[in-house]
């Protein structure tokens, strides 16, 4: 079976931590892979494409040396082999015409400001991966239980013929 | 049967090598090895589709409806009259008839599949112009706020609409109305385990309702197929045993899980569009449900009918090219399956040679009707219901046949019926239907709840069945 992997993008090794902590939640399901920068992060995804694995979601800091989390994040939803990864902008720090940029040209799929709060996180990444794993048709049975959002499924099956 | 709370990965490797080993074992054994007089090389082949269809069904280690595509390509593979160089018969006198291709090949387009398909294009259309919604907020304003006739209000809903809708679609639609609504009772009233358990149970039993409230329906409609039973007819026994196991369910809830809420709201915004292509929806709904009921006026039977809606919406637009992809396929491809087995059980003449080993005949009708009925109710819930349906009902057929004191119970059409019937009434274990799982992940129901309510729901339900199929009997309903 594939592997479903959740990737944090973050300089700040503690910061990493304390999202990865707040997620530890989603280990039994998924992999948890935690980047501290950008490149990281896209050397991480290469293996996982090449593997034949799936990024359900990434959560981007914004601020990072290097590369900008908004500037990673619009790199990837150009890149039609993550086509329906979720996206998850995390900071504090973003200015106008960054969040601006973040919308238009990243798409991302969903705004969380920093500090955050650990149930709000664990909701989102609820969401974001029910959504994934219905847009992949991946069977969503053995996830049923505990890690999906009923709202997003129930909608989603709804529209089953 | 899959999992609800495991990822599992190694265990899928062990079910797919038994499920290979054991029909590669009974392959490779010589054909006369086998207790069975005139067993011909053919129906051994067969012998061995059955027993691999029957393990991928109940282990999945597939989906089960590539189980049915393994099927049907083995069957084109094995045993057709295009068979590959080494399966061909090579002069061997006891090698049997092969089977056509395009028979195996034309399961994929058989009635009942376009009959289902003219429902999934109803239920696609009625979802798309929220006509779901719509009538269920309608309906509702007719219930009250009492709790139990909220409830059975419910519960009534959720049975229509999953009569004509998939069940796991109506208790989706139905749960999403009410889970927000449970906030109002208090944390430990009972009530909330009773509405969370209705949903389900009335999806599950409204199935029964119609030949397209279900996919065992469709297996059974193709093995009634010489009687061809229509639409109406199917309701006219279908909707009272709903209407019957709707109460005694509601009954249940009410003894079991007694409310302490003196009133209780639920409403839906209720908004029906007006433009010309929702009305078209409406009245194609309206009429292709007519044109079903009112067969013996117009003289189309259901499966020409069923191609109504699909043509209105396809050329109208209300259904496009991306509504298509939602259809089910896996659905009708599940159910063509099943076809494909009970097909190469008849054409081969391995029913025959099964009956002539096994003394059916010694059994009596009464015991071989209970049986297969509580067979059928007993594997649906650990299994899919479809896949019972296509394990079960082709044998059914091949076996009614042979019993020569079937008359008394109204012969293998009324045994099909009567399984199909119970096999929509298992629903003890979150497992047994994907209604009960959903509900069962609010985590609002436990699996003894479940449990209570459901074997009783069988267990009565399996009577029920059994005293409709004397009366159909009686009156010689299906004749």
């Amino acid at each position: 079976m594939e592997k479903i992997y959740i990737l944090l993008v973050e300089d700040q090794r503690e910061v990493l931590q304390a999202v990865a902590k707040d997620l530890s939640f989603f280990e039994d399901a998924f992999v948890i892979e935690e980047c501290e920068s950008a490149a990281e992060a896209k050397t991480i995804m290469e293996t996982i494409y090449k593997n034949g694995d799936y990024v359900a979601l990434i959560i981007a800091d914004h601020v990072m040396p290097d590369k900008s989390g908004i500037d990673f994040l619009i790199d990837v939803n150009s890149d039609d082999r993550f086509i329906d990864t979720r996206k998850v902008l995390l900071t504090g720090l973003a200015t106008h015409q960054d969040t601006i940029r973040a919308i238009n040209s990243a798409a991302i799929n969903h705004y969380l400001e920093k500090p955050w709060k650990s149930g709000v996180l664990k909701e989102t990444v609820k969401k974001m991966v029910t959504e994934f794993i219905l847009a992949k048709g991946i069977d969503y049975q053995p996830y049923l239980m505990t890690y999906l959002d009923q709202a997003v499924l129930f909608e989603r099956l709804r529209r089953t013929t | 049967m899959f999992s609800l709370t495991k990822i599992s990965k190694d265990k899928k490797w062990i079910k797919l090598s038994f499920a290979i080993l054991i029909p590669t074992m009974l392959a490779l054994m010589p054909t006369s090895w086998l207790p069975m007089e005139g067993l011909t090389i053919i129906q051994h082949r067969v012998l061995v589709l059955f027993f691999l269809a029957a393990l991928f069904w109940v282990l999945e280690p597939i989906p089960i409806y590539a189980t049915s595509i393994l099927l049907i390509t083995l069957e084109l593979l094995l045993i057709s009259d295009s068979a590959f160089i080494f399966f061909k018969n090579h002069g061997d006198g006891n090698f049997g008839a092969s089977m056509s291709h395009q028979e195996i090949m034309g399961t994929f387009a058989s009635p009942v599949i376009l009959l289902f398909l003219g429902g999934f294009f109803l239920a696609t259309a009625a979802t798309k112009y929220r006509l779901d919604q719509n009538i269920a907020g309608v309906l509702l304003k007719n219930f009250g706020d009492k709790p139990k006739w909220v409830l059975l209000g419910l519960m009534c809903i959720t049975a229509v609409f999953s009569m004509f809708m998939s069940n796991t679609a109506t208790t989706a639609m139905m749960l999403s109305i009410l889970i927000p609504v449970l906030k109002f009772f208090p944390a430990q009233d009972k009530a909330r385990t009773a509405f969370v358990l209705g949903i389900p149970i009335a999806a599950n039993l409204g199935g029964i309702g119609t030949p397209i409230g279900t996919p065992p329906n469709a297996i059974a409609l193709k093995f009634l197929s010489q009687s061809d039973l229509a639409f109406g007819k199917w309701m006219a026994f279908g909707l009272p045993v709903v209407i019957i196991m709707l109460t005694i369910a509601w009954l249940l809830l009410m003894f079991f899980y007694r409310s302490d809420t003196k009133q209780i709201k639920v409403s839906l915004p209720v908004d029906f569009q007006t433009n010309p292509k929702a009305v078209l929806v409406y009245v194609t709904f309206i009429l292709t449900i007519l044109l079903w009921l009112f067969d013996f006026v117009h003289g189309m039977n259901s499966y020409v009918v069923a191609m109504v809606p699909v043509t209105v919406f396809l050329s109208t637009g209300i259904i496009n090219k991306e509504d298509l992809k939602q259809i089910s396929w896996d659905v009708l491809w599940l159910v063509s399956g099943g076809i494909a087995l009970g097909l190469a059980l008849d054409k081969t003449g391995l029913a025959k040679t099964l009956i002539n080993a096994i003394p059916f005949e010694s059994l009596n009708p009464y015991s071989l009707f209970a049986m297969a009925a509580f067979i059928g109710l007993f594997m649906a819930n650990f299994m899919s219901n479809t896949a019972t349906a296509n394990l079960l009902l082709p044998l059914i057929a091949s076996i009614g046949t042979a019993v020569s004191g079937l008359e008394l119970v109204g012969g293998s059409e009324l045994i099909i019926v009567g399984t199909t019937l119970s096999i929509s009434c298992a629903m003890s274990l979150p497992i047994s239907t994907p209604p009960n799982a959903l509900a069962y992940a609010t985590g609002e129901i436990k699996t003894k709840d479940l449990a209570r309510v459901g074997i009783l729901i069988g267990l009565i339900g399996l009577i029920v069945v059994i005293g409709m199929m004397t009366i159909l009997n009686a009156l010689n309903f299906l004749k």
